[in-house]
Parts: C-alpha cells; sequence; structure tokens
C-alpha cells in the first residue's frame, strides 16, 4: 500500500559523510531534539497549494487540527485549499476502522464544497489501524465526479523529504497527462518546487510574460487542479525547490520527453542565470535575445535601487540556515548585498543542496552540525552575526540572542523571488539590521553606579 | 474518555437549538481543535527546568512548535521520540527509553515530561514499564523526577491534553506530604489563561496576604521576557520545589470547569480543601471568588479590588444598551467558553451560537451547574460558519477569519491560536479589571 522507498532511489543520494551534511537516510535519534517535520507534511506541502482541491487529512486531530491554514502558499483565485478537512479520527475509530468514516467523509466535502479533486492524506494512525486508503478512495469516487487522489505518506514513514518524493508519484502517476490544454504554446514550461510563498511566483511571472513564455502549470503554486494535468504538454520543466520533486521531473522526462533544467529565483544572479537557462534550452534565437534584452534591463533597475542598501549592508555577516535552494541560492543573494554567510546549514535539503552551499560559502566559514535550538544558540553566541536569515520556527529563539532576524520560510508575509523580490528582500535585510531597537537591548538597566563618586 | 461526538451533539442538559441544523457531515471542517500533546505542551511551559518530550513521530512536535510559537511568539522548547517505520511494527517503547536518557544525558533537565501521541497509543506503548524498565538499567537516573502524561490524539483536544498533563504533574511530583503552611494556596488554571492572566491571579490572591503555588505557572516562561541563557528546557515556571510545597497547602483552586478534578486528586490524596472556580470573568464569578479569599485570609476584599469593581460597574450602566441585546457567536474550548458566554449573559447580551471544541459533560465534576441561558453544542468552524449569520458578533481563535469575512461580521479574537493579533499573552480578561478589559474588547470589535 505504500510507495516503495527503494525504488525511489533514495540511496544513491546520500553518500555524502560530510559535518552537517543533511541527514536524509540516517535516523533521527531520540530525544536528541532535532526538529525536523514528517512524511505527511512533506506530501502535504507539495499538494496543499493547488487551490481548487479539497485537502481531507485521514487522522486525528494532531495532524490537521495543529497546522491548517498555516502555510504562506498564496492562491490568486479559490481559497479551497486553505480549509482545515479532516475526518477527526476518534477512540472508536481507532477500536473499529475508519475507511467508512473516510469514505462518506470525501462525498460530504465533495458535496459540499465542489472541489476539483479531493486529494485524501494518510497519517500514522490510519496506516496502522490498517485503514486501506487506496481502497476507500475508489470506494468513494463512485459517488463523487471529480478525481479522488490518495496519498500514501503517513508520518512515520521518515522526514519531510520523503513527503516531498511521495506527492512527486503522486502528481505523476495519478495527475499529469489526464487532459490535454487546448493550445499548446511553443515555449511552454512548468515550474516544479514553486509553492507561491507570500506571492513569490508573481514576482517571477512578469519576467515570464516579458520574454514570451508561458507557464503551462506550476507545481503547485497558485495552481489550479486541471493546469497539472496538462503539465505533460510542456516543453521544458524548471525545477525551482531544488532537488525535492527530483524523481518527478526525471520521470517526465523519460515518459513525455521534457527536459529539465534547475534553478533559482531568489537575487539578481540566480534569476539571471534561470531565465538564461530557460531560453537556452529552447535554443530560439528571438526568445534568447528577447531574454538578454530583459535581463540587462532588470539588472540594471533592481542594482540602481538596491545601491544604497548595499552601501550600507556590505560587509555584514550572516547566519544562514535553511532547507532546499534557499540553501545554496541564499549564499549568492545575500552577497549581492554585501553580506558574507559566516556559518551555513540544512535540515531539509539533499546532498546536492547541501554541496552546492559549501562550495558557495568561504572556506573558513562554518558548517553547523547540532541543529537543535541548543546548537544554534550556542552558535550565535559564539559567531555573534550581524544576521540571521533562517525559517519561522527559529524566529522567535534568534529574537532571544538578539540578533537582526530574517524568516524566508514558508511562514513570511513579504515575496522575495524575482528582480521585485530582491528589492523586497535587500529592504527586509536592511530593515532588520538597522533597526533602532537591537541598540537598545545592549544597553544596561538600571545604569551600573560608579562606586568612586 | 469522551465520545465522538462531533456533530451537534448537545453536550449540555439545555435542549433549545439556536440555529438551523445543518446537514450531519461525516468530517470535520475547519477544526477548532488542537490536539491533547498542544495542550500537555503548554501545562509543560510552566515548569521551571522541565524538558518537554513527545513520544510520537517527529512531525507531531513540529506542528505543536509552530502552532504554539506563531501564538505566543516565543520559542517552544520541544524534544521527540523521533519514530520512523520501523517503530510501526516494533512499537516505540525501547525508542522511548533512548529519548528519555538522551534527553537526561544531553540538555540534563530538572525534570523530563513525556506526552503521548496518537501513534504511540495506538501501539499501546506502555510508559510506565518503559520508565520502570530504563530505571533499571540506569539507576543514576531513579532519582530523575519523570512525568509520563497520555495524551492520544484521539481523545479530546487542547484543554484535555493540559488537564491530563497538569494531573500527571500534579499526582507525580507530590507524592509526599509537605509541612502545612498556613497562609499558601495552591491555583491550578485552566488552559485558557494566558500569560498575564496567571500574573493577575497571582497578583490578586497576594492581595489578601496568601502566597500562590502555581501549577503550572506560564506567566513567567510564556510571558515574553527576554532573559534567556542557551537552554533547550524551560525557563521560568514553577519550580520543584514549589511543587512539591503544594500538599501542605491550605486550599487549592482550580479555574474552569475541567480543572476541577486536579484540586479534587490533590484533596483525595493530602486533604488539602479544594475549591473549584468555573470562571473568573463576569461580575458574579469574581464576586464569589473574592469572598472565598476573603473567608480563607480572614482579610476584608482589598480596598483596590474595591476600586476596580466600582470601576466595573461604571463600565456596565455606560454601556449596557450597546451590549444589551447584541447577538453573540462563540467557538471556544469549553472552559473559556463558559467563562466569557456566561459574562456576556450577564450584562444583557444574547449566545446566538455556542461551539464548544470538545464534549464538555466527561470532564466536570459531577456537582458542575451547566448555563442554563444558552446551549451549548459541539462544533468547528465550519459549523459557527453556518450558524453566525445575523450575529453582531464573532469570538473564536484567528481560524475563524475565514468564517468572518466571508460573513462580514467583527470577529474578536479568543482561544488559540492568535496569530494575526498582537499582544494576546498579555491580555488579562479576568478579575474586575480583565472583565472590564474584555467587555471593551467586544464593544471595539463591534465598532469597527
Amino acid at each position: 500500500m505504500f510507495v516503495n522507498l527503494t525504488k525511489l532511489d533514495l540511496k544513491e543520494t546520500c553518500p555524502l559523510t560530510d559535518k552537517g551534511a543533511p541527514k536524509l537516510c540516517m535516523k533521527a535519534l531520540p530525544g536528541e531534539g532535532a526538529e525536523r517535520s514528517c512524511a505527511f507534511d512533506g506530501a502535504r506541502v507539495v499538494l496543499m497549494p493547488v487551490t481548487d482541491a479539497a485537502h481531507v487529512v485521514h487522522g486525528p486531530i494532531a495532524c490537521a487540527g495543529n497546522s491548517w491554514d498555516n502555510r504562506g502558499a498564496k492562491s490568486s483565485g479559490p481559497q479551497l485549499y486553505r480549509r482545515g478537512l479532516t475526518t477527526d479520527l476518534m477512540e472508536m475509530d481507532v477500536v473499529y476502522g475508519g475507511e467508512k468514516k473516510l469514505i462518506q467523509a470525501i462525498i460530504d466535502v465533495a458535496r459540499k464544497h465542489q472541489p476539483k479533486a479531493v486529494f485524501v492524506y494518510a497519517t500514522c494512525v490510519s496506516a496502522l489501524i490498517g485503514d486501506d486508503l487506496e481502497t476507500a478512495c475508489k470506494e468513494a469516487q463512485k459517488d463523487v465526479s471529480v478525481p479522488v487522489i490518495p496519498v500514501n505518506a503517513p508520518g512515520f514513514m521518515g522526514d519531510k523529504n520523503i513527503g516531498n518524493r511521495v506527492a512527486g508519484e503522486v502528481l505523476f502517476r495519478q495527475i499529469i497527462g489526464t487532459a490535454e490544454p487546448e493550445t499548446v504554446h511553443p515555449f511552454a514550461i512548468n515550474f516544479i518546487g514553486e509553492y507561491n510563498i507570500a506571492g513569490d511566483l508573481w514576482g517571477i511571472q512578469p519576467s515570464l510574460e516579458a520574454i514570451g513564455i508561458k507557464l503551462q502549470a506550476c507545481i503547485s503554486g497558485d495552481a489550479r487542479f486541471d493546469d497539472i494535468r496538462t503539465a505533460h504538454r510542456a516543453k521544458l520543466n524548471v525545477l525551482v525547490c531544488s532537488k525535492s520533486l527530483t524523481n518527478l521531473v526525471k520521470q517526465m522526462e523519460q515518459k513525455y520527453g521534457i527536459p529539465y533544467i534547475e534553478g533559482s529565483f531568489y537575487g539578481i544572479h540566480d534569476t539571471s542565470a534561470t531565465l538564461r537557462a530557460i531560453a537556452n534550452a529552447f535554443g530560439d534565437a528571438d526568445l534568447i535575445e528577447r531574454t538578454e534584452a530583459h535581463i540587462f534591463q532588470k539588472e540594471a533597475e533592481t542594482r540602481a535601487v538596491i545601491e544604497p542598501l548595499k552601501a550600507r549592508l556590505s560587509g555584514k555577516r550572516a547566519v544562514l540556515f535553511t532547507g532546499g535552494v534557499k540553501t545554496w541560492s541564499m549564499v549568492t543573494t545575500l552577497r549581492e548585498l554585501g553580506i558574507d554567510v559566516l556559518a551555513g546549514g540544512t535540515q531539509n535539503s539533499t546532498p546536492d543542496d547541501f554541496l552546492r552551499m559549501k562550495a558557495l560559502m568561504d572556506p573558513t566559514a562554518h558548517i553547523i552540525e547540532d541543529t537543535s535550538a541548543a546548537g544554534f544558540l550556542t552558535l550565535i553566541k559564539e559567531k555573534s552575526p550581524d544576521l540571521i536569515v533562517a525559517g519561522g520556527k527559529t524566529k522567535y529563539l534568534a529574537h532571544k540572542t538578539r540578533t537582526p532576524f530574517l524568516d524566508i520560510n514558508h511562514g513570511r508575509s513579504l515575496p522575495y523571488a524575482g528582480y521585485a523580490g530582491m528589492i523586497t528582500f535587500a529592504n527586509a535585510v536592511a530593515r532588520t539590521v538597522f533597526s533602532p531597537v537591537w541598540e537598545k537591548m545592549r544597553v544596561a538597566f538600571p545604569p551600573e553606579v560608579t562606586v568612586n563618586e | 474518555m469522551s465520545k465522538a461526538v462531533n456533530v451537534y451533539g448537545s453536550i449540555n442538559g439545555c435542549s433549545t437549538m439556536t440555529g438551523p441544523v445543518a446537514e450531519p457531515r461525516s468530517y470535520t471542517g475547519n477544526p477548532q481543535k488542537n490536539s491533547p500533546a498542544l495542550g500537555a505542551t503548554i501545562a509543560y511551559m510552566g515548569v521551571d527546568g522541565l524538558l518537554a518530550l513527545l513520544h510520537g513521530s517527529q512531525g507531531c512536535s513540529t506542528f505543536i512548535r509552530l502552532q504554539l510559537s506563531r501564538h505566543f511568539k516565543e520559542p517552544i522548547p520541544l524534544n521527540s521520540t523521533a519514530l520512523l517505520e520501523d517503530t510501526a511494527i516494533f512499537g516505540g517503547w525501547e525508542h522511548l527509553k533512548k529519548g528519555i536518557a538522551k534527553a537526561a544525558d544531553k540538555f540534563q533537565p530538572r525534570i523530563i515530561g513525556v506526552m503521548s501521541s496518537g501513534l504511540t497509543e495506538t501501539f499501546g506503548d506502555d510508559m510506565v514499564s518503559a520508565l520502570a524498565s530504563l530505571r533499571q538499567e540506569r539507576p543514576d537516573l531513579i532519582e530523575k523526577p519523570v512525568v509520563l502524561a497520555k495524551t492520544p490524539d484521539y481523545i479530546g483536544s487542547l484543554q484535555e491534553g493540559y488537564q491530563r498533563t497538569v494531573l500527571a504533574l500534579l499526582d507525580t511530583l507530590t507524592v509526599d506530604p509537605a509541612p502545612r503552611e498556613s497562609n499558601t494556596v495552591a491555583l491550578f488554571p485552566g488552559a485558557h489563561f494566558t500569560p498575564a492572566d496567571v500574573e493577575e491571579l497571582k497578583d490578586t490572591v497576594s492581595l489578601f496576604g496568601l502566597t500562590p503555588l502555581v501549577l503550572p505557572d506560564i506567566s513567567t516562561s510564556l510571558d515574553g521576557h527576554f532573559e534567556l541563557e542557551p537552554a533547550p528546557v524551560v525557563q521560568g515556571g514553577i519550580t520543584l520545589e514549589d511543587i512539591r510545597r503544594i500538599p501542605g497547602c491550605i486550599a487549592s483552586f482550580s479555574f474552569g470547569p475541567s480543572m476541577a478534578v486536579v484540586g479534587e486528586s490533590l484533596q483525595k490524596r493530602h486533604g488539602v480543601p479544594h475549591i473549584a472556580v468555573p470562571s473568573l470573568t463576569g461580575l458574579e464569578a469574581v464576586d464569589t471568588f473574592y469572598l472565598k479569599l476573603c473567608q480563607l485570609s480572614g482579610r476584608p476584599i482589598p480596598e483596590r479590588l474595591l476600586r476596580q469593581r466600582s470601576r466595573l460597574l461604571d463600565t456596565l450602566a455606560d454601556y449596557h444598551d450597546q451590549l444589551g441585546q447584541k447577538r453573540i457567536a462563540i467557538a471556544l474550548e469549553s472552559d473559556l467558553l463558559i467563562s466569557l458566554a456566561n459574562c456576556l449573559v450577564e450584562v444583557g447580551a444574547v449566545i446566538q451560537v455556542a461551539l464548544a471544541a470538545t464534549a464538555l459533560h466527561e470532564n466536570v465534576l459531577p456537582n458542575f451547574t451547566f448555563p442554563s441561558q444558552y446551549a451549548v453544542d459541539v462544533g468547528d468552524l465550519e459549523h459557527l460558519e453556518e450558524r453566525a449569520p445575523g450575529s453582531h458578533l464573532i469570538i473564536a481563535n484567528s481560524n475563524a477569519r475565514q468564517a468572518a469575512l466571508p460573513l462580514k461580521i467583527p470577529h474578536l479574537r479568543a482561544g488559540l491560536p492568535v496569530f494575526d493579533r498582537a499582544g494576546m499573552s498579555q491580555k488579562v480578561w479576568i478579575g474586575y479589571r480583565g472583565t472590564q478589559q474584555f467587555l471593551y474588547d467586544c464593544l471595539n470589535a463591534m465598532a469597527g
């Protein structure tokens, strides 16, 4: 009933023995305080931004109740994806099984909310009590006119990264290629792994429009279910959140002959490089020319705006702790503002992301090994950086160290992608680094009395 | 044990249905429940030097940290036994032993507080025997206090997890009797008390010349204080020494219907008289509590509190017309719901719909008086959305924004999580002053 993990080629990707390398295959130890997440979370992160679908969590309240509507993935239209829908398994369900309840729940959700599809997520408890998710979905499908899609990634399967991959399998096997687009644009691409956090996607789209690229499907930021079904007709896949969906692009290449490139839209350099790579992949002379002209113009515009900020930020030192594409892309992005990364670390990245980060960083830079809260605090004390760049779960801990902090993960409210995003990012960095509040906290109060007087 | 009522099961004697009955449905839509383990975490955060260890998969603890962090704007030190697929076959018993040992060795906490999850309760991991077996292998851990709270995800909500954990803390850490202290009282605040509520409560009790011992005391740990040394354990909160003094108290007070079982347990085991205080919001509720404190301390009501009372009366006069007949839609965990709804009824407002997160009747003592002026049903925020139209004010957590915005009904944030309003942990809604503030907040929300 589960996706066969050995077929996901997890083994080949984790040969790293480097200190601080992400431990994809290594088990987290009980009680050591590593703050990672679970496979269910990873699967939901990928699929939940499908805005016109209903997302039903088959589990007890811990899986949906604590965490619904808590990510910053934005929609330009439907809001259905933000609803917390769950079978809310109770004690009697655990004793007698929850399949019947699940089938009825899917039918009720479909009737009440009129979704374009229903994603149904297994959890630890539903898997343990032996509920057969696939069969229940098939049974419900008889009464539901839209696709009912089982997502079998219970939390104990592994950490977030494994859940990302399971979601990739679901997209590939059950959704992509199930409908044909009305027309096919000559320069149609898919984004894979762009979740439109805080509206990131909308910072990239103006550039795509300017150079004449059509976004066939974004997987899955601000996505509509029907667009994803036609993703197999794109001519190129652009893997944005780095490796977590590599399995998906590889399989799409095999089955549909769609080549893929990797890219990032954080920072001027990476944005330009990715746009250029897209144009080059098509090889169309006009497209390449348009792209170069666009890059030339936007780089100049963006640099002019951030120049005064860069002048003030130059020489500042940051600690970077994140996952995915940001692991390495943020190193470059910060450097564009004159900021050096003096320590970097990651938990949810792949070994490739990690190596890329390491290569970009100064060789003397510190690699964060102890990723627990305690390890993090000790590091900040040792290094006293001018800025911490990390995710929301580190935010309040970082504030206690009286250090400027920037949230770059899913909880943030500002978009940082594309050229416009770089300006937003630069302003956000400057706002925290130069905030007048930090100085106040370093002043002892009441003032020490001089004994001699 | 709560029954699986999640669709309009009336939880009290009152059968008047105040809104249109929606079609029954088999799913929960926009849950207002949080997991019991999240409630357990809040309870553990009120104990100094404690390391909280969730026996479950890593997602369980990550979701809790994120949810509590965005509510309290604080880091939440919560460790996990990080269960993976092998435990689905072999169970998590060995992992729990390893987790406790590792946490004890690596972080040197004064107390370890364990809570279980849906995953481990489904395995049937016996936490007591795991701890006993670990202590056999590691005699050095015999003296290390370890609290075990059973908080399966599929029974109850935040409030039930909190209740079970406070009970576990008390029962585990106050086995021995303590010397009688003639002026000391034990206070058991409910899960709905903010850090500032707890502080207000302590201050007030002190005004009567009594020394409060508060379990748990989040007023000095989750209050957003600035001083912090690098440590993964709780900083602030009641100390182990103070918890051990609790059996010597002259009385205990529990706050919120669900907390009465805690006071009863203390009374049963150590003979400390227990006084259940269902609510501390609203004139009559506060009057009753202060009169008890007078009795206990032999002192009159302090001048300062009488002054606050007269101000509250003045507010009631000034705003009775703006509050009277206002229709309120309220969805909260039951302790907070009853506290706020009773206060609103007291000033002439009408409860159009009251939706509790979980069934209340199994959590309270048999002698508990259920509210008679309104019906309390169990429901989620989708039920609220269906039944709130026509009301003047919605009182619920931030997630109810999905209901309030399209309905264009003012939404006063209460409960947990509240992530889109500043200053929740410093909000005081108890006592005369707090009641006044609560009414102001209702009025201001309705003023737009």
